[in-house]
């Protein structure tokens, strides 16, 4: 049999599995967040309104040259908390063409932004025209998201998952949404390990799947066997809530101790977003 | 003051749109007895286990724990739930159900935080039970990072935080290596040793010899069949073997194969 079919009906399985490891790799691993570096010294806490206010700025400014500095802040950040600068901008850079350029292409056009013309060509037999107002948009959005999606992508990878979570409590949002947010997240791997198992004992009793319609039946299969499993394990955390105490006002640990140097980097960040505010005021 | 810690009377239970699981259960447990309830898969023994807990309420027959009825209603106030489960700690077959917090010390944390007890006397709870159980290396790590043995012994440690009178164990060596089933016997017998009441299920028939004093063997009919000494119920091959609970073993003895029943006391001929 050719290899091109093989590829074709492989094509279930390889989607599926492909995209737990990305799941595993992307949500889940700590790998960056226990390393030494300078973001993670710091108290989670100080660090996420830190990082909330240079968000905050970032989406405010409306120049793309201090968005840019930002953006030049975060990787100087990235390069202080021994994250490969290359790994950084293939994680965030390779998504915000996704995101931005579906909405940005229009934007560049006289029928979208009219203005000054910087340069004019047929798409399809009609004359376009793409202005300048329109490219001073489309960079300053394509900036802004990059810069967004990168301080983003900065904490997370900085900072363990469950730190985060409790610095969701310490922001105020309630306890019960804190809680169930991080059972979702505990148990997303456990579903996600139990899938490529199933996955790997399917294959160890029938081989590779001869059939499209013999993959589709066992992926639809499996959604349905996963849910089930889900249903019953969630009875079953319930239960061992209920042993310990729980009566449905969760308490949660919440312990976090920060000290000068964080307390310092907090005062920088305020100094830095006060800065570009000005700055943006005054350009 | 009487020393009884549970007392089950024609207890019967059944899962929604299941078979029963208990169909007349009559025990009486008494403080500081060390039990083991064997069976063979089915049985009823986790059944058994969740209602001591005050999990599920039976349909028929009573329940009563420290000398008051067991009811869900006796659990609607938050004051006696905390009461009884200060009192009665369950450690699940499945560590991967008790562990649902992300990281080690919140699930060490969460049994106390829900009776309310103090940050501070928390935090020292958390390095005391992770110093026993030998996981303190472990406390920062999220739980599905760690083997099936450190998720054990951190669900042990989840209850153990909240020191409770009774603990139930629910196989508590299935799928563990020698060395951590060595541990977890060995904490076993420290805590009954401390004066606590332990309850195990199991089908580890090796190690009921250290961890109970008194057998129970529930058979197919969901009852309990026999009860008695360890000693004596182990030396019953008949009632082992007529409840799935000893098998033909099978190995080599000087280059020639050796067949005997597989029994924890009996003499390896």
């Amino acid at each position: 049999m050719s290899n091109t079919s093989h590829g074709k009906r492989d094509f279930i399985e390889r989607s599926i599995l492909g995209a737990l490891a990305f799941l595993k790799d992307a949500t889940l691993s700590e790998e960056y967040a226990i390393r030494k570096g300078f973001l993670q010294s710091l108290d989670p806490r100080i660090k996420t309104i830190s990082f909330l206010a240079f968000l905050v700025t970032a989406v405010s400014l409306k120049s793309a040259l201090l968005i840019g500095s930002l953006y030049g802040l975060c990787l100087i950040l990235v390069f202080l908390s021994a994250i490969p600068v290359s790994y950084f901008l293939m994680r965030t850079l390779l998504f915000i063409p996704l995101f931005s350029l579906c909405i940005v292409i229009p934007t560049l056009f006289s029928t979208v932004t009219p203005g000054e013309p910087v340069w004019s060509f047929q798409l399809f037999g009609i004359n376009s025209i793409i202005t300048r107002q329109g490219l001073g948009g489309a960079v300053l959005f394509v900036v802004r998201i990059a810069t967004s999606v990168s301080l983003v992508v900065l904490l997370s990878l900085t900072t363990r998952h469950s730190e985060l979570l409790k610095v969701l409590r310490v922001l105020g949002v309630p306890q019960i949404f804190v809680l169930t947010v991080s059972m979702s997240y505990r148990y997303l791997y456990l579903f996600a390990t139990m899938v490529e198992n199933i996955f790997t004992a399917i294959k160890s009793r029938v081989g590779v799947i001869s059939h499209q319609q013999d993959g589709r039946r066992i992926v639809a299969w499996n959604i349905a066997n996963t849910w089930n499993r889900t249903t019953q394990m969630s009875e079953e955390v319930y239960m061992a809530m209920l042993s310990r105490g729980y009566t449905g006002e969760p308490r949660l640990l919440s312990e976090f101790h920060a000290r000068p140097k964080d307390w310092a980097c907090l005062f920088c960040a305020v100094i830095v977003c006060a800065s570009l505010f000005y700055g943006g005021h005054t350009l | 003051m009487s020393d009884i810690v549970f007392e089950l009377t024609d207890v019967h239970y059944s899962y929604p749109g299941k078979f029963p699981a208990l169909c007349g259960v009559d025990l009486t447990i008494r403080s500081g007895e060390k039990i083991a309830v064997i069976g063979a898969n089915g049985t009823g023994k986790s059944t058994l286990l969740q209602i001591l807990d005050g999990l599920v309420f039976p349909h028929q027959g009573q329940v009563s724990a420290f000398g008051e009825q067991l009811s869900e209603w006796s659990h609607k106030d938050e004051k006696s739930a905390h009461r009884f489960r200060k009192r009665v700690g369950l450690v699940f077959q499945n560590a991967d159900i008790q562990l649902f917090c992300p990281s080690v010390r919140e699930d060490i944390a969460f049994g106390p935080l829900q009776m309310g007890v103090e940050a501070e006397e928390v935090n020292r709870r958390i390095l005391e039970v992770s110093g026993v159980l030998d996981i303190r290396h472990l406390l920062d790590r999220v739980p599905h990072q760690l083997s099936i043995g450190e998720k054990r012994r951190v669900a042990i440690a989840s209850v153990l935080a909240i020191d409770p009178d009774v603990y139930l164990f629910d196989e508590p060596t299935a799928g563990l290596d020698p060395s951590t089933v060595r541990h977890i016997i060995d904490f076993i017998v420290d805590a009954n040793l401390r004066g606590k009441t332990i309850i195990t299920a199991t089908h580890d028939l090796h190690i009921i010899g250290e961890i109970a004093d008194t057998v129970y063997v529930f058979g197919r009919n969901k009852r309990i069949v026999m009860g008695g000494s360890t000693e004596s119920v182990l030396g019953d091959r008949s009632l082992l073997e007529a409840n799935n609970l000893v098998h033909i073993h099978r190995h080599h003895h000087d280059g020639r194969e050796h067949v005997h029943h597989h029994l924890p006391l009996e003499p390896h001929n």
